[in-house]
């Protein structure tokens, strides 16, 4: 087996070095990449959209079809995280800890409830207290995280950025906080449902934009067409349209990013975790 | 303008979304969204298929952008077949499998439609696209989505087979992203009619060769041809039932359809048939993909992994006709994607209502069956027909095309095994029946059957798991007593079989209108 295996890796390797042989030297000019329809793109883009970033502007108008697929690629790994992991069933074990005195308890039956809930913090067997330095810091350092992920989504034709990049940004200040604290903080603030609806949201501000300029008697996503409904200069509208894909991107980002870190962290219980 | 053809991708994508939104104020309603997205899809599939037969190709520019530069959807004849299919089998799964996701995932069952809606998608998509990459990203919405829904099915063996599932499904998914890549390299287009007037100019070079064999490796693998086929058995038998049966009859059928499409539209047939020489080589796999699937399933003792080696059967047939290189052959595996089609969603459809019913389909499990459920095997009997290829029956035609094709290729080889299969899915059939008819209900006291008497242990564990402790999980009724599927998936499995019979009936009307043309 291991040998076979072997002779398909060798083969493998051998046709891809064989198909290198006729590939245009590395950063040749006159290469069929750099001439077909690259020059169209650096030559139009700027009158046709008004966007300096050509790659936001392939990204997001010219080839916009396949990034929405690429959105829906981001809901489908949230929702796949979702139907797999989320466990519904109620944990048998459960710790509290009574936070005025520092005592454990520990409930074997799941049917118990707590009655002074105020005191008491569920928490998990191998809790240790939250450092006060890494909480203040990550108290102090996530708003900015989070201004800067704004700034990435609403920067993405202009500079390099986006909806993608940004939207992580954003997801990952949200982790930072289920780490610095716990994830009970973050379920908290952020729900489930909050986080489901924003996941479809996105891709949906995507989608309605494009049948938007098919309602209006355009083709689909094409941006242009929204120019009536917009108090803006008619040439600029294809930038507004990219700016309002890339933040139903980066919501749908965002909003995934948390649902698969809190879905694995926690085995799907949504209780504790890392 | 004409928006249908954006109209039958997106209808489901904004049900998906929409269906999700809905699960948050009222369960049931995700359900109905997704039934009209489909029905909304399935129209404007009927009525681009319609436009297509009567005006021609139809080309929708996706954001105005004339196509190179832009995506542009590009259907012509052999599409709008493919696209009515789809919709048209994805709609009618969905009426008949809300019993079953009741039964098998009923607290995710609006998670459940959304994936379903997104897998449609992906499908549509892929059939629908005159782009290259953006094939490539459809397929990956496809492949992510039915990677999920398998890892939900049997609670057991569902996850492993859909881990096998990824880990072969994404080697498959780069092979053809790398072979895009080369086709870029050496074209600087994505387009697929852009790319293959400018692969005219370069048939000798050695990137577009490594191209070709990359992305039709590739696409073999997603389509399970017969060495590259491991994946598949276990990945659609151990699906949950309301997925298997839009699976199994869409997925490797829809992979068929690219390769021909690759074939034909892309690099063209005299590049692959003259240029090449690798149809024989080819045709050769598909034999030994056709009686290697035949044989394997001949040794199955559950109806559902039996029916699994069937379609990596069938895969051969389609496979080899596309490759005999002239036009009797490729009719013959168009045709037979259709036909494939419809037949294997008929025997998954009558699988399903045995499963509803008695929970699993093991041989051991189907006596008495004729009298149980005898609208049911009405269905089951048909399609097995079809399968082996009588005459009335759709079947039949798809393989006389193959047949006559490999007469007229030389190709004896080819006809043999085409036969020797058939006769094969007679012997596996037959055998189904003569359990189902012959052998005494298990309710019986001189209760004896061919192979195992009682059921495996586990399976009655996840019967009773999924069914909420139901006491009926694993008994059966007593013999001679009807207990029929619920009318919902009997009416899908009737139009279904009346469709198997008019896909024969006018199969010369569907190879002159649709088949003949699109090869000129």
């Amino acid at each position: 087996m291991k040998f076979i295996g072997t002779v398909i890796v060798c083969l493998t390797g051998g046709l891809l070095l064989y198909g290198t042989m006729d590939l245009p030297d590395w950063g040749d000019p006159g290469s069929p990449a750099s001439t077909h329809l690259s020059d169209y793109y650096i030559e139009h883009i700027m009158e046709q959209t008004q966007v300096p970033n050509l790659v936001t502007a392939v990204l997001a108008d010219y080839r916009g079809y396949d990034t929405m697929f690429e959105t829906a690629v981001v809901f489908c790994a949230g929702l796949a995280c979702f139907l797999l992991l989320r466990d519904f069933r109620p944990k048998k074990d459960r710790y509290f800890r009574h936070v005025p005195t520092g005592v454990m308890l520990h409930f074997k039956n799941p049917d118990t409830r707590m009655i002074a809930d105020n005191e008491f913090e569920h928490m998990d067997k191998d809790w240790v207290p939250s450092d006060m330095i890494i909480k203040t810091v990550c108290r102090i350092l996530i708003p900015f995280i989070q201004i800067y992920a704004l700034y990435v989504v609403a920067h993405g034709d202009f500079s390099p950025g986006g909806g993608f990049q940004g939207g992580v940004i954003f997801g990952s200040s949200l982790i930072l906080m289920a780490i610095s604290y716990n994830l009970k903080t973050l379920v908290k603030r952020v729900t489930e449902k909050f986080l489901s609806i924003f996941a479809a949201l996105g891709v949906l501000i995507y989608v309605g934009l494009g049948v938007g300029a098919m309602v209006m008697g355009g083709h689909f996503l094409d941006y242009g067409m929204l120019a009536p409904l917009l108090p803006s200069d008619p040439g600029h509208i294809r930038a507004l349209g990219m700016l309002g894909v890339e933040i139903g991107v980066g919501i749908a980002v965002m909003a995934v990013m948390v649902i698969i870190y809190v879905n694995i962290v926690s085995e799907g219980r949504h209780d504790e975790g890392l | 303008m004409n928006n249908m053809p954006a109209i039958l991708v997106l209808a489901p994508l904004l049900g998906a979304l929409f269906a999700g939104l809905a699960a948050w104020i009222q369960k049931q309603l995700s359900y109905y969204i997704a039934l009209t997205a489909m029905a909304v899809s399935c129209f404007a599939a009927v009525s681009v298929l319609k436009d297509v037969v009567e005006a021609g190709t139809m080309q929708y520019r996706m954001a105005g952008w004339a196509p190179p530069m832009g995506i542009e959807l590009k259907i012509d004849l052999l599409n709008a077949m493919v696209l009515v299919l789809i919709s048209a089998i994805a709609f009618l799964n969905l009426v008949a499998s809300v019993k079953s996701v009741e039964q098998e995932i009923p607290d995710r069952a609006p998670s459940f439609y959304v994936m379903y809606l997104l897998f449609v998608v992906g499908l549509l998509g892929v059939s629908a696209t005159g782009d290259l990459f953006n094939l490539y990203v459809l397929i990956e919405i496809t492949s992510l989505t039915s990677y999920t829904l398998i890892a939900l099915g049997d609670k057991d063996r569902g996850h492993l087979a859909a881990l096998n599932y990824i880990f072969i499904g994404v080697i498959g998914a780069s092979f053809y992203l790398l072979g895009v890549g080369y086709l870029y390299i050496t074209t600087g287009s994505l387009n697929m009619a852009d790319v293959a007037v400018i692969l005219k100019g370069i048939q000798g070079s050695s990137a577009v060769l490594t191209a070709f064999i990359l992305c039709i490796l590739g696409v073999w693998i997603k389509m399970a041809l017969f060495p590259l086929h491991v994946w598949l058995p276990n990945a659609y038998s151990f699906a949950p039932v309301g997925f298997a049966r839009v699976v199994a009859p869409l997925m490797t059928k829809v992979m068929v359809y690219v390769m021909i499409r690759l074939m034909v539209t892309v690099f063209g047939l005299d590049y692959i048939l003259d240029t090449l020489h690798l149809a024989d080589a080819v045709v050769w796999l598909a034999v030994t993909a056709i009686l290697a699937g035949a044989f394997m399933a001949l040794s199955q003792t559950d109806l559902k992994k039996m029916l699994a080696y069937i379609i990596v059967c069938e895969i051969g047939y389609m496979v080899g006709g596309a490759w005999l290189g002239n036009d009797l052959g490729m009719t013959g595996a168009i045709l037979h994607i259709l036909n494939d089609a419809l037949m294997t969603f008929a025997l998954f459809l009558a699988v399903g209502n045995i499963i509803y019913m008695r929970k699993q389909v093991a041989f051991s499990n189907l006596p008495g069956l004729f009298s149980a459920m005898p609208w049911t095997m009405a269905g089951f009997v048909l399609a097995g027909l079809s399968i082996i290829g009588v005459p009335p029956t759709c079947g039949f035609f798809s393989k006389w095309y193959l047949v006559l094709g490999a007469f007229e290729a030389g190709a004896y080889h080819f006809a043999a095994a085409l036969i020797i299969s058939s006769l094969v899915c007679a012997v596996l059939f037959f055998k189904v029946f003569e359990i189902c008819f012959f052998a005494s209900a298990p309710g019986d006291p001189d209760h004896h059957v061919a192979g195992s008497p009682q059921p495996i242990h586990y399976i009655h564990a996840a019967g009773h798991d999924r069914a909420g402790g139901d006491s009926g999980a694993g008994t059966h009724p007593p013999a001679g007593v009807m207990a029929e599927a619920p009318v919902s998936m009997l009416a899908a499995l009737g139009l279904v079989s009346i469709a198997i019979i008019a896909a024969g009936v006018y199969a010369g009307t569907i190879v002159n209108t649709i088949i003949l043309p699109f090869l000129q």
